[in-house]
């Protein structure tokens, strides 16, 4: 079995050598190049467009405003240049088109917009009175006043947080081509499929006249699973003008139009007994929506799924702002998480109960919201293998009490948890005459290991070694499979790989026993063993190689099979320790062990980095990311990585990761959970645990700056 | 990598492939002809790129980084930022690292390119290639080309010495996946 191994990545040698090829390496002949010119008023009108000097340009093909450019809906976004108005700052407001990067970016420049703008509203504090409940974001489980009338303690806190923008190292890059009605896109996509549909969708053609293409994708988080309006407009050029168009994103251009993290303010009140019982959890918030979507996505689950607790008010408010409308960013539900888990740290602290004990004291098998049974959770034996590989018993509780030379430690935990899709999908394995094994499915490898874990599947499945198994991915010309997002992945696709490399083999055994010229002829279907590349009998005395049955068939054996599949909920415990420097407030992060119930684990080297990239956005959540915006012209100030600080190498220490690894009953991936966005959520409120236990400092607003420890 | 004669040795070996040669009639702007119709300013430059010498035409304001992907079509130099802010577009110049998106081709004629193409030898992965697939130390790839190549400057510089002198040394290459520590690992195995 090679399932559950450390298999090293089967397209680490592509990835390595530069020979793996991203959307923006595409160059084809005859390309343009398109290039996007921003607005620079959050709410207003544009009242002219001067494309005189930029169409001067040499090299300028043409350069579309509103009044000229391609007239396109989009079904799930607002879509700029179809009219004058102005709903954020950075909305495209231009477009020009040039032989090189060079040329468009120049003319780009010299599109002269002038605008008749309004004052806008940025942030949340511009607007408290025009918060709102959108509909069917409210839910009260029990009876929540009662709850806390009955509580001996209580905690009510206030905490928040800022936007965040996803940055992938890859920016967004869409390569479009026709040929005649057909479209090809070479598409920054967390989902190929859902871009196929919106592409023909769009453009009014049908689905299957729609090529996109992602076989990687150079990091998503969430901000490429849509088709954003810019993609759509560059294939409308690349139409129009009948040339294939290329336009890859600046990093500017990616804080105003790929979408971002809401800032997001919630309140969150327990009310608990004195053993720490939770009688009561109210979990109020309000999150950034925009002028054209009231669409919400950090969600409150945490408060709904977590803990046992029979009175459970959640409410999930939002207030309308002159700002790009938000979207998904690994982990949605971190923004919440962070406020319950500090909540109940503050909880701990007032009981004078140990915080892992009083996870532990509210543990639960059932959703307390609909009172359904997990289909499994080992989420108190996270505790336990994460706080013995930590070392928490040795912890003084006491704030302040340790120090080592000038700077205070402290030790903080937090529970992890985070929700995955589950769609429908379906793939394709086909064994050549030749016996190697080729499998295809339109899901996407966004770094998670996606090649890698279905190359080990049908290895296991059909019993031949890894390397006699090639795995394509990210092409709408294979079977339909999920979107790569809401770690959807493998939760959603393994299972018709699986099925599909499983009927290969059936059909293969059944061309060897029913020929009289294999060694296997005759013997029950049912009873031969798969291994290595070869078929044997039970008692292994004779053997036929997958080579061998093929060549003498003379021709492929392939299987398509689709699944619907269950979503489920992955938990863990984080441990972290942090350093603070009481002369500068600066905090490093020294220590991290995460132990996680994601069911089985597929690929531990892969799953493990997973760890390792969840708990760096943690750091970065919790000690310097965030999107700053002008409060008076509503425009992000900080749109760029020397400004808009990410972790670097020098702020993460060894982080180590473990894994209960049973397999989940309802799981089709194999016992298999999606778990990507688990270990990442708990990770800026145990770090501010910590810095609390370092210094006696609470900090409730994210990120824990240096100018807030001072 | 001061070891100029590596890199005539694979001049000599890739000679027969003409990759390079075939790229640059199959892309319009690339050939000097092509270019000089649609770029207004076009002076023709040599850039020798991983032992092989490339004739291109470009505007003077064409980064080093924009011309080996978009005039060589040697895309394994990552464009991140194009601020000299992500390291993703890190290449050697002369076998020292720096940013190719904050330095123009014009300016490195004469010199010694290496990208993370001209990196192994054939079928045989520089031991740091090796180490980074082993460590499992890049996800999605977007930086990977970028860090290796600074990680090669990392281990010539002799920045080595320890864990945290790597991370130090290792800082102006960002990886959003966030494989630091595995980043980390790979160096050490590759310093050794």
């Amino acid at each position: 079995m090679t399932v559950g191994q450390p298999v090293e990545r089967v397209d680490g040698r592509a990835k390595v050598t530069g020979d793996a090829r991203y959307a923006a390496d595409r160059t084809l002949p005859g390309m343009l190049y398109s290039y996007l010119v921003m607005g620079t008023i959050a709410r207003g009108r544009v009242t002219s467009v001067d494309t005189a000097a930029a169409r001067a340009v040499p090299g300028v093909v043409e350069v579309f405003t509103h009044e000229n450019a391609p007239r396109l809906t989009s079904d799930q976004h607002f879509m700029p240049l179809q009219g004058t108005q102005i709903h954020y700052n950075g909305q495209i407001v231009a477009i020009t088109v040039a032989t090189t990067p060079e040329q468009a970016q120049e003319a780009a420049e010299l599109v002269r917009v002038t605008y008749a703008p309004e004052t806008p509203k940025a942030v949340i504090a511009d607007a408290l009175t025009e918060v709102y409940l959108p509909a069917n974001q409210e839910v009260i489980v029990g009876d929540p006043t009662a709850g806390l009338a009955a509580a001996e303690v209580t905690v009510t806190q206030n905490y928040s947080s800022p936007p965040h923008h996803h940055n992938p190292i890859e920016p967004h890059a869409t390569v479009a081509q026709w040929d005649g009605d057909h479209l090809t896109v070479h598409e920054t996509s967390q989902g190929v499929v859902n871009a196929q549909r919106t592409f023909a969708s769009a453009f009014a053609i049908p689905q299957t006249n729609v090529r996109v293409l992602a076989p990687y994708l150079g990091g998503g988080f969430g901000g490429k699973s849509p088709v954003w309006p810019h993609s759509l407009l560059n294939a409308a050029i690349a139409r129009q003008l009948g040339r294939p168009a290329k336009m890859v994103l600046t990093r500017a251009q990616m804080y105003s139009i790929v979408s971002h993290r809401a800032e997001f303010r919630q309140q969150v009140t327990l009310g608990a007994k004195r053993d720490g019982t939770l009688t009561a959890l109210v979990h109020l918030s309000t999150q950034q929506l925009s002028r054209t979507s009231e669409n919400m996505y950090s969600h409150s689950i945490s408060s709904r799924m977590l803990y046992a607790c029979p009175n459970i008010h959640t409410r999930q408010q939002g207030v309308r702002l002159d700002v790009p409308t938000s979207r998904f960013m690994r982990s949605p539900q971190m923004a919440s998480h962070f406020g319950l888990e500090t909540a109940l740290d503050e909880l701990s602290y007032q009981l004078g109960i140990d915080p892992v004990e009083l996870r532990r004291r509210n543990y639960t098998d059932v959703n307390p919201t609909t009172g359904e049974r997990f289909s499994s959770r080992f989420l108190l034996d996270c505790y336990k293998l994460g706080a013995d590989a930590f070392g928490w018993s040795r912890r003084n509780p006491k704030p302040g009490s340790t120090r080592d030379g000038h700077e205070f430690v402290g030790w903080g935990m937090a529970t992890e948890a985070h929700d995955h899709n589950a769609n429908p999908s379906s793939a394709m394995v086909r064994m050549a005459a030749d016996g190697t094994v080729l499998s295809q499915t339109a899901t996407q490898d966004i770094g998670t290991g996606t090649y890698t874990v279905f190359t080990q599947v049908v290895a296991d499945a059909l019993g031949v070694p890894l390397n006699q198994v090639k795995v394509e991915l990210g092409d709408t010309n294979f079977p339909p499979a999920a979107l790569s997002a809401g770690s959807g992945t493998i939760a959603s696709v393994t299972g018709a790989v699986n099925a599909a490399a499983l009927a290969v083999r059936t059909a293969v055994v059944q061309l060897a026993v029913s020929n009289p010229a294999s060694p296997l002829h005759g013997l029950p279907a049912e009873q031969i063993i798969t291994q290595h590349g070869y078929l044997f009998s039970p008692d292994r005395s004779r053997r036929e190689s997958y080579r061998a049955v093929m060549a003498r068939h003379g021709a492929p054996v392939q299987n398509t099979s689709s699944m619907t599949n269950a979503r489920g909920y992955s938990t863990g415990a984080v441990f972290v320790e942090v350093r603070v420097d009481p002369r500068y407030g600066r905090v490093r992060v020294t220590r991290g062990v995460g132990a996680y119930d994601a069911g089985r684990v597929m690929n531990h080297k892969t799953a493990g980095s997973q760890v390792i990239g969840g708990f760096t956005w943690g750091i970065g959540n919790a000690l310097m990311e965030h999107t700053v915006l002008d409060r008076r012209t509503a425009r992000v100030v900080n749109p760029n990585l020397s400004t808009y600080l990410l972790a670097v190498n020098a702020d993460v220490p060894d982080i180590q990761a473990i894994f209960v690894n049973k397999p989940d009953p309802v799981s089709t991936a194999l016992g298999a959970r999606g778990f990507g966005e688990t270990p990442i959520t708990g990770v800026p409120a145990a770090i501010g645990n910590a810095i609390f236990h370092a210094t006696g400092r609470r900090i409730r607003d994210l990120p824990f700056t240096q100018d807030k420890l001072l | 990598m001061t070891a100029d004669s590596e890199y005539k040795r694979r001049t000599v070996l890739k000679a027969g492939s003409a990759a390079v040669t075939a790229t640059l009639v199959a892309t319009p702007a690339a050939t000097p002809a092509a270019a000089a119709q649609t770029e207004s300013s076009s002076v023709d430059i040599t850039l020798r790129v991983n032992g092989r010498d490339h004739r291109l035409a470009v505007e003077p304001r064409v980064t080093l980084l924009d011309a080996l992907r978009e005039r060589l079509d040697l895309t394994g130099t990552k464009k991140g930022c194009d601020r000299g802010e992500c390291g993703a577009c890190t290449v050697l110049v002369d076998g020292r690292r720096i940013k190719s998106c904050l330095t123009l081709a014009v300016m490195r004629q004469n010199a010694e390119i290496t990208t993370i193409e001209g990196l192994a030898r054939d079928d045989r992965l520089h031991p740091l290639q090796e180490a980074f697939i082993r460590r499992d130390a890049f996800q999605c790839g977007g930086c990977t080309p970028g860090q290796i190549m600074s990680g090669v400057a990392c281990i010539s510089e002799g920045h080595t010495r320890s864990a945290d002198e790597i991370r130090e040394w290792m800082s102006g290459n960002l990886c959003r996946c966030a494989c630091y520590p595995n980043i980390v690992d790979a160096i050490q195995d590759a310093a050794k």
